[in-house]
């Protein structure tokens, strides 16, 4: 089977190859191939994070994350302070800084950027990521006054989110609701050159860019254009890659890292601390999702461990807890709480729980199936994750009900109260962030799409929001991971690992993965011919 | 009067059926020996003959539990595990392939039926009735200029994906087709003498479309029916594949192919080995369709 296919993907590669043959030999452009474009690029207008990964190359941010996804460093910001209340975050914004257009960036374009993204007039997704902000302002010519009316403890790292850029008032204020659509100006290691919709979005190096982040070894910009290319067949993407008719991906299918790996002339590496979840999330109002008794025996029921293997081959990491232990402020006693796989364990729970097996092997009570229909999105994994879900379910009399729909239409039956139960893969940085976006009661219905409805949570999850100081932060999010895994609201089921594939034209890529983002700002990445 | 009616009419028919008979005595015979004279149709008929005995039977055919996963063994090698290997949850290949066929020749008959049934019923009406006619036909055009994949995507928009959602599209895609098929024959029919004369006798409408019409337009239908299982079966497939058919875990040969194409390099089997029987299917349906319509033709058969 290996050899076949070794043979195949050989095939593939010829037959691209041939189809191009002068391109492996010139100084072309660095070729980065993904799956699938977003609808815009404009910071505060679009979560997606295909939109994300481009942003970090366009703009920046007052500060970034180191590799290790725990550590703020400087961006924008050479320095910041915390007052003692955690009310008023001052930063000190670098002079040397200029847009792609050559104009200097100045304090009032951060200050107007941050105002953009959290002012409610302008109706932005991600606003709520900025806190509940009660000025924003400039003192002098370099420093930022970013005031709360409460304390934030997330707030350094929502703002090295690509929702927080700072980008040209001018440009903005041109092209209005083209803004990111037809044109863009920020002060990133890169510059826009032109977006076709679906196909490519170009970009060239920013000539004044010199302040990229200390993450990085370099920071100027090494590379002189990039194209974004869309390629939504994952197996041509793969034999695009396997021709060199592209240098660098995160988006090879999980079943060909292995072969990619023992082919000469690539670089695979794993980002360790990437953190980007899939679990599946209870409504818990709805009928037999709202049985205790059902969560945890689906949870003990799933073999979390033979799905990571089989359905990421190997390359997935299993969740062991209701949140990755790579975040900050996990908590290590949550996991030890979230039930193991015993499907032996499960049936003998639901028998207790008064859940009888029927005649046609579903289990019933009060004349009530054990049935529960789940939403998700249809793309390469979820399909296999919830049919190997379904039937395990299945062995312990549980009759789960699978209905996949398409990106275009999925987000919209997520909104809605049709389902039981749903499938869901998200990039997070925090605990706090993770849970205050999924189970504060004042996000239901979405994302609190369990409809999590709880005094206890709210106000824990307020105080690690509000937290002053590191102890209490964790104390407060770390009763709520408790909580929330006590009461089997999700199924954790996998997290998702981020693969970097690279020819040997590349040197210097480095694998990041900050909100989805594989290649995050592109510094250090050189073409060698 | 009743009885006068009656017996009139069964002296009508009595004639007609000796007539008919006289007629198509003969002609039944050669129809037959030119359809069993054609290697390829009968090569064809087994084929359509195996698959749906395969798909009857599929449940005591099957080796495996066509729902239970084995996630140890995913996407093995045909020979590696099972005679054609394994799918990507590790279930057998076989067994899976046997209820997929079973799924789609049950979606393709439940359209073709419910197609055929609606259609024919209106076919005979705008022919019956000349005054509706032009409103059912015009109907029937507008229903022609859908695409069927369109059908399946807006009725799956609306009553969310599953194999119902690919039966009502096909079904309806199904009923402007049918309708013109009957209707044309049903014409040629209406103008013979015996229609005529059934007519002064004074039989009802409906008596004379079940005894003369419908009898006549029987081979012509037939045709239809056969040539439109075959691509009823690769539009549902086609839907199946976009994910708009049968859901999880129900096996069915479009979703299959689908399914196996993010493997298509590594384990090709799970896409290709469904894609093979969707062919074979629908080329024997389409090879025994044509046969049929040979074998029926007289003006072919001189």
């Amino acid at each position: 089977m290996t050899k076949l296919s070794a043979l195949l993907l050989a095939a593939a590669g010829a037959a691209t190859l041939a189809a191009a043959p002068a391109t492996a030999q010139q100084k072309a452009p660095l070729t980065i191939l993904r799956v699938i474009d977003a609808d815009r690029y404009d910071p505060i207008r679009s979560t997606a994070t295909a939109a994300a990964e481009v942003l970090y190359m366009l703009a920046d941010t007052l500060v970034t994350v180191d590799f290790d996804m725990k550590t703020i460093k400087p961006g924008l910001a050479e320095s910041w302070t915390i007052s003692p209340d955690g009310k008023t975050y001052t930063f000190k914004i670098r002079k040397d800084v200029k847009f792609c257009d050559g104009r200097p960036m100045t304090v009032e374009d951060a200050v107007y950027s941050l105002k953009r993204w959290v002012d409610p007039a302008n109706k932005s997704p991600v606003s709520f990521r900025g806190g509940q902000v009660k000025d924003i302002r400039a003192e002098g010519d370099s420093t930022l006054i970013y005031e709360l009316n409460e304390p934030y403890s997330d707030l350094m790292f929502q703002m090295a989110l690509s929702f927080a850029s700072i980008v040209d008032k001018n440009a903005v204020e041109s092209m209005g609701q083209n803004f990111g659509v037809q044109g863009f100006n920020g002060t990133g290691p890169y510059c826009w050159v032109k977006w076709t919709p679906r196909q490519e979005l170009v970009l060239k190096k920013n000539p004044h860019y010199t302040w990229g982040p200390s993450i990085y070894k370099d920071p100027k910009p090494q590379v002189d254009d990039i194209v974004w290319k869309i390629i939504p067949e994952t197996n041509t993407l793969m034999a695009a890659i396997q021709a060199k008719q592209a240098d660098v991906t995160y988006y090879m299918p999980y079943i060909a890292l292995d072969t990619m790996q023992k082919i000469p002339g690539f670089t695979v590496q794993r980002q360790e601390n990437y953190i980007y979840d899939v679990f599946m999330g209870f409504r818990v109002d709805k009928p037999v999702a709202n049985d205790k008794a059902i969560r945890q025996a689906a949870n003990m029921a799933t073999n979390k461990e033979a799905i990571s293997k089989a359905i990421f081959f190997g390359k997935g990491q299993t969740l062991p807890s209701l949140l990755n232990p790579a975040v900050l402020d996990y908590d290590k006693s949550s996991g030890d709480k979230m039930p193991k796989y015993d499907p032996a364990g499960a049936a003998k729970l639901l028998d207790e729980a008064g859940w009888k097996p029927g005649a046609d092997g579903i289990r019933e009570k009060d004349g009530q199936k054990a049935s529960f229909t789940v939403y998700g999105i249809r793309n390469s994994d979820n399909p296999r994750i919830s049919e190997a879900m379904q039937a395990d379910l299945r062995k312990v009399g549980i009759d789960m009900k699978i209905q996949l729909w398409d990106a275009t239409v999925a987000w919209g039956k997520l909104a809605t109260q049709e389902f039981d139960a749903f499938l869901m893969s998200y990039p997070y940085v925090t605990a706090t962030e993770a849970l205050n976006l999924y189970f504060a009661s004042r996000q239901v219905p979405t994302p609190n799409r369990m409809n999590w409805k709880d005094t206890k949570t709210d106000e824990l999850l307020k105080a690690a929001a509000t937290a002053t100081d590191d102890t209490t932060r964790k104390q407060a999010i770390g009763a709520v991971q408790n909580q929330l895994t006590e009461a089997n609201v999700w199924v954790p089921l996998v997290s998702q690992p981020l693969w970097v594939v690279a020819t040997d034209r590349v040197e210097g890529a480095r694998a990041h993965g900050l909100y989805g983002a594989g290649l995050y700002k592109g510094l250090d990445i050189k073409l060698k011919r | 009067m009743s009885s006068v009616t009656d017996q009139i009419d069964s002296a009508t028919g009595a004639a007609d059926a000796a007539v008919v008979a006289a007629a198509s005595a003969p002609r039944r015979k050669s129809a037959f020996r030119m359809l069993f004279s054609d290697v390829g149709a009968c090569i064809a008929l087994v084929l359509v003959v195996l698959a749906i005995l395969a798909a009857a039977f599929a449940p005591w055919l099957a080796p495996t539990d066509p729902y239970g996963n084995d996630l140890a063994n995913t996407l093995k090698a045909p020979g590696e595990v099972g005679l054609l290997g394994t799918d990507g949850q590790g279930r057998d290949m076989i067994t899976r392939l046997l209820f997929g066929l079973r799924t789609t020749l049950l979606m393709g008959l439940a359209s073709v039926t419910f197609g055929c049934l609606t259609g024919g019923v209106i076919g005979f009406a705008a022919a019956y009735y000349p005054s509706l006619s032009g409103i059912l036909m015009r109907m029937m055009d507008v229903l022609l200029s859908f695409p069927a994949i369109l059908f399946g995507l807006a009725i799956a928009a609306i009553f969310g994906p599953g194999l119902t959602a690919v039966i009502i599209a096909l079904s309806i895609a199904t009923v402007p087709l049918m309708a013109r098929v009957v209707r044309g024959s049903a014409l040629v029919v209406l103008q013979q003498g015996y229609i005529e004369a059934a007519r002064s006798l004074g039989l009802s409408d409906l008596r004379i479309i079940l005894r003369y019409v419908l009898p006549n337009c029987l081979s012509a239908m037939f045709v239809f029916v056969t040539l439109r299982f075959g691509q009823v079966i690769l539009l549902g497939a086609a839907l199946s594949f976009l994910g708009l058919g049968a859901q999880p875990p129900a096996a069915e040969l479009g979703a299959m192919a689908a399914d196996g194409r993010n493997f298509l390099f590594f384990a090709p089997h799970v896409s290709v080995l469904p894609s093979l029987v969707i062919f074979a299917v629908v080329l024997a349906f389409n090879v025994l369709g044509d046969a049929l319509r040979d074998a029926l033709d007289p003006k072919l058969r001189k």
